[in-house]
């Protein structure tokens, strides 16, 4: 029941904007702009003033639209939630976002006495609300921008879902990606978290959501974390979670006289709460982009064992440096992968791993099958592939994503670092990225570690577990 | 069980529930340390049980690798001469005789957090849980590859499995923590608790003391 709705608030035939509005310091002004020129379904714009806002003809009320509307997106007073939530219930709608703020976050106790006042009647009509204080949803696989941010729109489609505690880590993650290329399913804040929480959207996004293939998650602090923790336990296997859990200053209870009380911080329990519930934690939002966006575009390592590909020798020692902290190894080749590699670079390079493929500098035919030939190897479980631009290497790129045409997609992964002055590169390397099993990152040591969490989250869903974790 | 379990209150009780420990008496005297002494077998180790002392090393409390009945009661006899002298008005239940426990040391514990509920804690003992804080959380029950993977996240794995450091039966020890799991399933009543240290060999775990909060 709660996924149907769900699944019509993510992709509704149509949208009210309860508090639409012509002028710029109005939310709901905001919200009409995500929705206008970018949703192909109807947009219903509520305004008691009965004049057109963004050009449409608007509503006084929600009664007065005729037909079904399957969502609205609220951004009134405080003061007139509740009314319009009755409204919503009579009118069927199925399902809301309750943009306006506050309510239990604020300090005066009315805030929260509020809050229950419309969790009430958000149960009595059976009515998921994303918020309250939330800056809505961006749902990408459909267009549907139920934000007050029309710029998300921006972002590429593709498999990572982005639930959050926090709007403005929405905004940071939601701009990096747009930067970065990571492409995006879903990006939403839950607010306040009413009735709809993680547990719902995990159920949701694992059972129901096709475009979604990675979940992350940004968590602040939960009253019940088991409920969270259960459900992805029970999905465990099934799509990869990742999290970003902010607060790890929290200390252990010094009060405590036992050993175990004292040196349980929250941040500790967490950490091992999530593991154990099958979720990768993080710890910076960057790692949280690039991990999701590793495991959208590259398939899963099998193992730890990585090869690194470099156009030139330093960024290649400083991946290879990277490896081990995170849990890595670099790989070693068979005689057989070696004797390829021979073939197509001249002994004035590094051959062995970290090869450097220098010499094949003009020859991104040969960088390729360089490519191939240690993907190829039953000793490495993925590829770390580095290439810093040269004015004489200015084809290089170009020249790639040409052989690449021809190349079967890549059943181990490879993250990419292309680095080029702004401008030059930049067809290239989108053509490359999240295609054919390349992720591409902005450095190497972050390529590194997206590359060590691919291979954790490869062993969280497997039975076996990882023995190398970080040390 | 009353509120606070220390020392031979709470190894008797957790070798009832059929937990591992080291054979463990309460002796009152001189006279009946010696006998117990002999009954566990030597070499023995002595501490006083006093509600009032919560670190028993600092108080001069523990005396180790007591070879006979005369080194048995010349540390007694010692010790709670130095106990009453310390600490007039402190009260002192007697001394716990123990087998001799050998071995790594490890931590294993359990709070209940506000949010999380019962949580299970093990990490290294000794000097690694008092200035590197190197332990690791689950939620209690575990499975056993949450048990397993536990030790492997601690700082101090790699010196816990290596030979030269003393083999240790490690798949005994996630089989522990798998069973203090279970067994606070059990005991929803448990709101705290120190096994502090547990030894593990290559023939097994033992708890040698235990701090057990109920409520």
């Amino acid at each position: 029941m709660i996924n149907e709705k769900l699944a019509r608030l993510f992709s509704p035939a149509s949208v009210a904007v309860i508090g639409a509005s012509n002028s710029f310091d109005k939310l709901g002004y905001h919200v009409m702009k995500s929705l206008v020129g970018n949703y192909r379904g109807r947009i219903f714009p509520v305004n008691p003033r009965g004049e057109k806002v963004w050009g449409l003809l608007s509503y006084p009320s929600l009664e007065a639209i005729p037909g079904v509307v399957d969502l609205a997106v609220i951004a009134v007073p405080a003061g007139m939630v509740a009314e319009t939530l009755h409204a919503c219930g009579r009118k069927g709608i199925s399902g809301v976002v309750l943009i306006t703020a506050g309510f239990k976050e604020i300090e005066d106790p009315g805030g929260a006495s509020l809050e229950e006042e419309i969790k009430d009647i958000a149960g009595r009509y059976g009515l998921p609300i994303i918020g309250p204080n939330t800056f809505g949803f961006v749902n990408l696989s459909s267009s549907v921008n139920a934000s007050f941010t029309s710029e998300f729109s921006r972002i590429e489609k593709g498999g990572v879902a982005l639930v959050s505690q926090s709007g403005g880590i929405c905004h940071l993650c939601g701009f990096l990606a747009i930067e970065q290329r990571v492409a995006m399913s879903k990006l939403m804040s839950l607010g306040n978290r009413c009735n709809v929480d993680f547990p719902e959207l995990l159920t949701y996004l694992v059972n129901e959501d096709d475009s979604t293939k990675v979940i992350a998650l940004y968590i602040e602090g939960l009253d019940e974390p088991r409920r969270l923790l259960d459900v992805a336990r029970l999905f465990r296997g099934r799509k990869p979670i990742i999290a970003l859990k902010a607060g790890k200053s929290e200390k252990g209870d010094s009060a405590s006289r036992f050993h175990t009380g004292s040196l349980a911080g929250n941040h500790a329990i967490w950490k091992g709460a999530l593991r154990q519930a099958g979720i990768l934690m993080v710890a910076t939002a960057e790692e949280l982009l690039d991990t999701a966006k590793a495991i959208d575009s590259c398939p899963l390592p099998r193992g730890a064992r990585v090869a690194v590909l470099s156009g030139q020798a330093g960024p290649g020692m400083i991946a290879s440096d990277a490896l081990e902290p995170c849990g890595l190894s670099l790989s070693s080749f068979s005689e057989e992968t070696q004797r390829r590699i021979n073939d197509l670079l001249p002994p004035i390079a590094i051959r062995t791993n970290p090869v450097d493929m220098g010499p094949a500098w003009y020859n991104p035919g040969n960088i390729i099958e360089i490519l191939k030939a240690v993907l190829d190897d039953n000793g490495t479980d993925g590829v770390i592939f580095l290439a810093m631009y040269a004015s004489a290497n200015l084809k290089l790129a170009e020249g790639m994503v040409e052989y690449m045409k021809a190349v079967d997609p890549f059943r181990k992964p490879v993250i990419g670092c292309f680095t080029a002055p702004p401008g030059i590169w930049d067809g290239p390397i989108g053509a490359l990225d999240r295609r054919k099993g390349i992720a591409i990152l902005p450095t190497p040591e972050r390529a590194a570690r997206a590359m060590a969490n691919l291979w954790k989250v490869s062993a969280l869903t497997n039975a076996k577990g990882v023995r190398t974790w970080d040390r | 069980m009353g509120p606070l379990m220390l020392s031979v209150d709470a190894v008797t009780f957790l070798e009832k529930e059929g937990l591992p420990v080291l054979k463990s008496i309460l002796a009152a005297g001189e006279d009946e340390a010696a006998v117990r002494a002999a009954q566990i077998g030597f070499p023995v180790a002595l501490k006083i049980s006093s509600p009032d002392v919560v670190h028993k090393t600092e108080a001069g409390g523990i005396r180790v690798s007591l070879k006979d009945a005369a080194e048995v009661r010349q540390a007694f006899r010692e010790m709670v001469g130095a106990f009453t002298s310390v600490n007039p008005g402190r009260r002192l239940d007697g001394v716990m005789v123990q087998e001799q426990g050998s071995g790594a040391e490890v931590i294993v514990g359990m709070l209940t957090d506000p949010q999380f509920g019962p949580v299970l804690m093990c990490g290294l003992g000794g000097v690694f849980v008092e200035a590197m804080k190197d332990v690791s959380f689950r939620l209690v029950p575990i499975e056993r590859r949450d048990a397993r993977e536990m030790l492997e996240e601690l700082k101090g794995y790699e010196a816990l499995v290596n030979p030269r450091s003393g083999s240790i039966d490690l798949p005994a020890l996630e089989d522990f923590l798998f069973r203090i799991s279970t067994f606070l399933e059990d005991h929803p009543e448990v709101r705290e608790m120190d096994l502090n240290p547990v030894f593990v060999t290559s023939r097994g775990v033992r708890i040698c003391d235990a701090r057990i909060k109920t409520g």
